[in-house]
């Protein structure tokens, strides 16, 4: 099996003034592989998604995507460059409904330049319905097909989960940064977003994921990185990370 | 036909009101209602851009500043520069944009309070700078701005500009490409990033929306808007003092028509809004001093009462103020086939 990196973190320090939210933390994602990030709560986690994604620039040291230097970049460059991601609450655009959540979110798929856009040009409309054709299918995809025309507030918390998932595919990621997308939702649920993590993984997109659900975490991570205090502890495969004394002890204190 | 309407009901119902207001001259002859015609039309289109800003998030207090830049470049083009109206109009929305540009890019940067703070003094500062220049006759203003250079059409009567009708129509042609513009660019790629960026600046920058360019965007155009209005006004008016520009009460009332009418409707909020503070003092013939404390006090019942502006009584359903309904569940719940687990099977 071949490894690729995807992105890499290299020796990443985030102060926010005297608090170090991280320290020296350096870890790979490879191409195609589903990351889970893990740790007691405060450990860092969301800090690192809001570094590699440009919400937090980084006190020192630096992040490489696809071996370029993006730490510098501002958040809507980098997702240019093919970072999506999603938000711990559900953030998302709550008065409008779920089919038009999704046009919103192409943004950066319009390819005429915006002059024709603005005056309703015929091929103008044709690239907006298109648009909109693949928002529907994405949802279908992702099994909010049925809910396309609800108002977004009036979702149960589960589909507004997986909206704001299928928001950032709309992006067009590469690298799919996934902020604790089980929090709050049922077993059933859980089971069907696990299935909707594999499959997003399988039509060739990385996955960086934070969660807390350790049985989820165990069964759909292909490696697992775990930051504690804001620095790296552990990193390694799921079974070694369930033996590894130093997580024990992170999470359940000292023998 | 039936459904060539319905499908653009709108832009036909946007054509029917058009050839509306082009025929109330024929049936007002009053000069003086022409005129509040004309002030009514002024300050919607200045309040439409005060509504355009807040779709980015931004609360604009300096409206009326732009709107002063752009009527001072056109009253200096005119007189002073001996430009004809006609070039001096587009010139004086591009000087105010320029103007709009090197200060949003100041600015624009803090937005959220900072902002409104900061265009506050903007609006200020316009006044007083104003007046401190001699060059520009400080606080008397500059009088005998010109009127529109007449224009002469082949085979039809020439167009002079010397009754409020005629100005009327002008306004009425400026305030129409004002609003197709402003149309044309909600319903676009750009409107659309603006709105993701008034709903939720965090998730708007998650799907590689500029925010800091977008809401510049909207600040540029909205005082390139408020030039040329600002242009119209000068040459209208045929004079214009710095303190008719001033944050209190010019702005302000801005913000009153747009928040009487409906904010979330762009065109017509700021249209009716703008109609009913204009006309209402009028028809029941009060002083100046009497009329704003009625108005302040209807408009703070209409905040309690109906938050969305007069025109949400369109949608009675969700108009009122959510705690004058007693009881109600405010989240619709889903029935259990519906639920993500489920959604599978189906």
């Amino acid at each position: 099996m071949t490894t690729e990196t995807i992105l890499r973190v290299d020796n990443v320090t985030k102060h926010f003034g005297g608090l170090i939210a991280l320290d020296k933390v350096s870890f790979d994602i490879n191409k195609t592989e589903i990351l889970g990030i893990i740790g007691p709560n405060g450990a860092g986690k969301s800090t690192m998604l809001g570094v590699i994604s440009g919400y937090y620039p980084a006190t020192s040291g630096k992040v490489f995507f696809a071996e370029r230097d993006i730490t510098r970049l501002p958040t809507h460059k980098i997702i240019e460059l093919g970072i999506g991601r999603n938000f711990q609450a559900s953030t998302l655009f709550m008065s409008l409904s779920v089919s038009e959540n999704l046009f919103y979110g192409f943004h950066l798929s319009y390819k005429l330049p915006i002059w024709k856009n603005i005056l309703r040009l015929p091929s103008a409309g044709k690239e907006e319905e298109e648009l909109k054709q693949r928002g529907i299918q994405i949802l279908d995809k992702m099994g909010l097909g049925i809910v396309k025309n609800e108002i977004t507030r009036n979702l149960p918390h589960g589909y507004q989960r997986i909206l704001g998932v299928c928001i950032a595919l709309a992006t067009n990621p590469k690298l799919l940064l996934l902020d604790e997308p089980m929090t709050g939702m049922n077993q059933n649920e859980i089971q069907t977003m696990l299935q909707l993590v594999r499959g997003i993984r399988d039509s060739g997109i990385t996955i960086a994921m934070i969660e807390h659900n350790m049985t989820a975490v165990m069964s759909l991570c292909d490696r697992i990185v775990v930051l504690d205090h804001g620095q790296k502890i552990a990193e390694g495969l799921p079974r070694e990370i369930q033996t590894n004394e130093q997580v024990i002890e992170a999470y359940l204190g000292k023998k | 036909m039936k459904q060539l309407f319905l499908r653009h009901a709108r832009l036909f119902s946007f054509i029917i009101a058009v050839i509306i207001c082009a025929l109330i001259p024929l049936f007002v002859k009053s000069p003086y209602y022409i005129s509040l015609l004309v002030v009514t039309i002024v300050n919607a289109a200045l309040s439409m851009t005060f509504i355009m800003m807040l779709r980015t998030g931004l609360i604009s207090m300096c409206v009326a500043a732009f709107w002063g830049i752009g009527a001072y470049a056109s009253a200096v083009l005119t007189i002073n520069a001996h430009l004809s109206f006609w070039l001096s109009l587009p010139l004086s929305a591009i000087i105010t944009a320029a103007f709009a540009l090197i200060i949003g890019y100041v600015i624009i940067r803090n937005a959220g309070f900072a902002f409104v703070i900061m265009t506050t003094v903007i609006g200020m500062l316009f006044v007083v700078a104003i007046g401190s220049i001699s060059a520009l006759n400080n606080y008397n203003g500059i009088s005998n701005i010109p009127a529109p250079n007449t224009i002469d059409l082949p085979f039809l009567p020439a167009i002079i500009f010397d009754s409020k009708v005629a100005f009327y129509y002008l306004a009425l042609v400026i305030f129409v490409i004002v609003i197709l513009v402003m149309n044309a660019i909600y319903l676009s790629k750009v409107g659309r990033a603006w709105n993701a960026i008034g709903l939720n600046p965090r998730l708007a920058v998650s799907l590689g929306i500029d925010v800091f360019r977008y809401r510049l965007l909207s600040f540029v155009i909205t005082s390139a808007i408020a030039g040329l209005i600002g242009s119209f006004y000068a040459s209208y008016q045929g004079f214009i003092i710095p303190t008719a520009f001033n944050l209190f009460p010019k702005s302000i009332y801005l913000m009153v028509y747009a928040i009487l009418g409906g904010v979330e409707y762009a065109t017509l909020g700021p249209l009716i809004g703008s109609a009913i503070l204009t006309f209402f003092p009028e028809f029941v013939s009060m002083t100046q001093e009497i009329s704003i404390i009625i108005i302040g006090a209807l408009l703070v019942l209409l905040i309690i009462f109906l938050p969305k502006g007069l025109l949400s009584l369109l949608h009675p359903k969700t108009a009122f103020a959510p705690w004058l309904k007693k009881g109600q569940h405010k989240n619709k719940i889903m029935p259990v086939s519906e639920r993500p687990g489920e959604a599978k099977k189906i």
